[in-house]
């Protein structure tokens, strides 16, 4: 394997794995509140997270650009402050994985959650827990399996990110270039053996996730 | 320490509206009524898993909700036990974990001290380390009462406690749970749609019809005299009948039924004077119906009372006992279908008087034993003290 693979394996397994950590901080108190509580603008919420799901990921990308790019709504007084710029660097590759698996663990992991028994919940409340409490003892704990399925997914969806990485993260080698950019890139210029070699590798580590997945949502029934 | 429990609740739902008032004291109260007469809603209300729209709730002295006030305090703070309908035990907890849940504030030698001591009390020993599933129905039922009372709860709220169980083991399990219930000695409402069940446990019986109360007494009281026939009938009185008064007089009542006529004793708690001509519910229970015998001559007419003449058109084995269906000698429409009475004979009874092939028979009712029911108008009143 060349250096220029293995680099480009490296990166892919560490934004991936930034991603899936980002994911479950951010979705799963998302989850949590679409599966368990009734608030103004919840169907927004629900259309907000889902979408990256439903658009082209170029769409998705474009938006992140807007938001995020140097002259972007976040970008900009990022760049003023501190002369920072996410785009172009792997922070971008890992945000645009982010944003693309998020909604394979919110949508896997509000079902788990929904799916618990509402009297369990109640029944630690006249215990004396509070709902924060009840939540992290009782809701999680029992929609757990459900959970790591959603956080397997999205780990997957994250190895395969390509639309919105390229659109925000570019295509730099040893920089931003993750395998499914490497591929790309190797089918482009002809080199078929590494071309090859990766698409064996991305589809292996997919299948053992897919498996991993379906252990765990048929655990989580 | 003596309990009390005082309980008005309003509250709207689509389609239902609950609005009830009863009181409780020491022991346990039945609230007893048809699925869907708000029975599980009351219990919610009190645990403040739901917000009354109105009413006032108080505990041994303690408000715990005031719509008036704005006083609702959240479930956390309520120190009620709730045993749910299925019991509701976590299943990813232990028999100990689960028993300990509601310890936390009491640190951790204290809570493991205290649950030791439930476990023992429940008789589950030996089984600290195992989930619920892999409990028997009895278990369970003992676990989620020990995670409730564990707390040491001001008020212990029991949900068809029975209703998972299947009818063989229903019965054993009714009385563990009366044991269970007198030894603590905690205040429990107890909500069934089961009387018998209401009536085993409950030492005041609340009786709910379509979000109302209908009466609320101490059990015998409402076995024996049933504030109004709706309570009657949903109690699962038998011969519930319809007369015409003739003569009311505070300690007796003379009425005609079916061309007879009646005696029956007023109802001692309040004597109930209805004019003559007007329409009298009363009923009479299928044991205290006496088959005079043949071979005894003329009935005496001081021992034998609302005498009656009057034919077997049905019966049914029960085992213990026969239940026959008397269609009376007058002309007519019977009362109840293709029968005016039902009685109810032990089997030895049955056997002796050769019931099965001599089907002709002479009744006698001690007026005691024909209880009058007062008329629609009086029992909307709802709660009467008890």
């Amino acid at each position: 394997m060349s250096p220029q693979a293995l680099s480009a394996l490296w990166l892919s397994l560490k934004v991936s794995m930034v991603a899936t950590a980002l994911v479950a901080l951010v979705g799963i108190p998302i989850a949590y509140l679409l599966a368990r509580r009734r608030f103004w603008g919840h169907a927004v919420v629900d259309t907000l997270v889902t979408l990256p799901l439903i658009l082209p990921p170029t769409v998705t990308g474009y938006y992140l650009i807007v938001l995020l790019g140097r002259r972007g709504i976040l970008g900009a007084p990022l760049y003023a402050a501190t002369g920072f710029t996410v785009a172009f660097t792997w922070y971008a590759a890992a945000i645009a994985a982010t944003v693309m698996a998020l909604p394979l663990l919110v949508r896997t992991a509000a079902a788990a959650i929904a799916s618990v028994d509402r009297e369990l919940e109640k029944a630690a409340f006249t215990l004396g827990r509070s709902e924060w409490r009840t939540a992290l003892e009782v809701t999680l704990p029992l929609a757990r399996n459900g959970i790591l399925a959603g956080l397997v997914l999205a780990f997957a969806r994250a190895l395969g990110e390509f639309g919105a990485t390229l659109m925000l993260a570019g295509n730099i080698p040893g920089k931003t270039q993750t395998v499914p950019l490497s591929i790309y890139t190797a089918v482009q210029t002809g080199e078929s053996h590494e071309a090859l070699l990766l698409v064996g590798l991305l589809t292996g580590l997919s299948c053992a996730v897919v498996v991993a997945a379906g252990r765990l949502g048929a655990r989580a029934q | 320490m003596s309990h009390r429990l005082d309980v008005r609740l309003v509250k709207r739902l689509p389609g239902f509206s609950l609005d009830v008032e009863w009181t409780a004291g020491e022991g346990v109260a039945a609230l007893f009524g048809p699925s869907g007469a708000g029975k599980t809603l009351t219990l919610q209300c009190l645990a403040g898993l739901l917000e009354p729209d109105a009413g006032r709730i108080v505990v041994d002295g303690r408000v715990l909700f005031d719509a008036e006030a704005g006083i609702d305090w959240p479930p956390q703070r309520r120190q009620i036990g709730y045993v749910f309908q299925g019991y509701a035990l976590f299943p990813h907890l232990s028999v100990a974990e689960n028993i300990g849940f509601g310890l936390r504030d009491r640190g951790r030698a204290e809570g493991r001290r205290r649950t030791a001591e439930v476990i023992a009390r429940m008789g589950l020993e030996g089984l600290e380390a195992r989930r619920p599933h892999e409990l028997s129905g009895g278990q369970r039922q003992r676990v989620a009462l020990g995670r409730a009372l564990a707390p040491d709860p001001a008020l212990l709220l029991l949900d068809e406690p029975l209703s998972a169980l299947d009818a063989t083991l229903r019965q054993s399990l009714r009385d563990d749970l009366r044991r269970i219930l007198a030894e603590w000695g905690t205040a429990a409402v107890l909500v069934t749609h089961d009387f018998t069940e209401a009536y085993r446990l409950g030492d005041r019986i609340v009786v709910y019809e379509n979000g109302r109360v209908i009466q609320a007494a101490p059990r015998a009281e409402l076995l024996w005299q049933p504030a109004s026939e709706r309570v009657a009938g949903i109690v699962g009185i038998r011969n519930v009948l319809r007369g015409t008064v003739l003569k009311a007089m505070p300690d007796r009542i003379q009425f005609r039924w079916r061309e007879q006529l009646l005696e029956a004793v007023n109802s001692p708690t309040r004597s109930y004077l209805p004019p003559p001509e007007s329409p009298l519910a009363f009923f009479i229970r299928p044991e205290y119906v006496r088959l005079i015998r043949k071979d005894r001559g003329t009935p005496d007419p001081d021992h034998h009372m609302n005498l009656m003449q009057g034919r077997v058109v049905g019966e049914a084995d029960f085992g213990t006992t026969w239940t026959l269906y008397i269609k009376l000698d007058v002309p007519g429409t019977p009362a109840q279908g293709h029968y005016d009475l039902e009685i109810e004979v032990p089997r030895l009874v049955y056997e002796i008087l050769d019931i099965e092939h001599d089907r002709q028979w002479q009744l006698s009712i001690h007026r005691g034993s024909i209880h009058v029911l007062p008329s629609s108008p009086l029992s909307a009143a709802g709660e009467r003290a008890g």
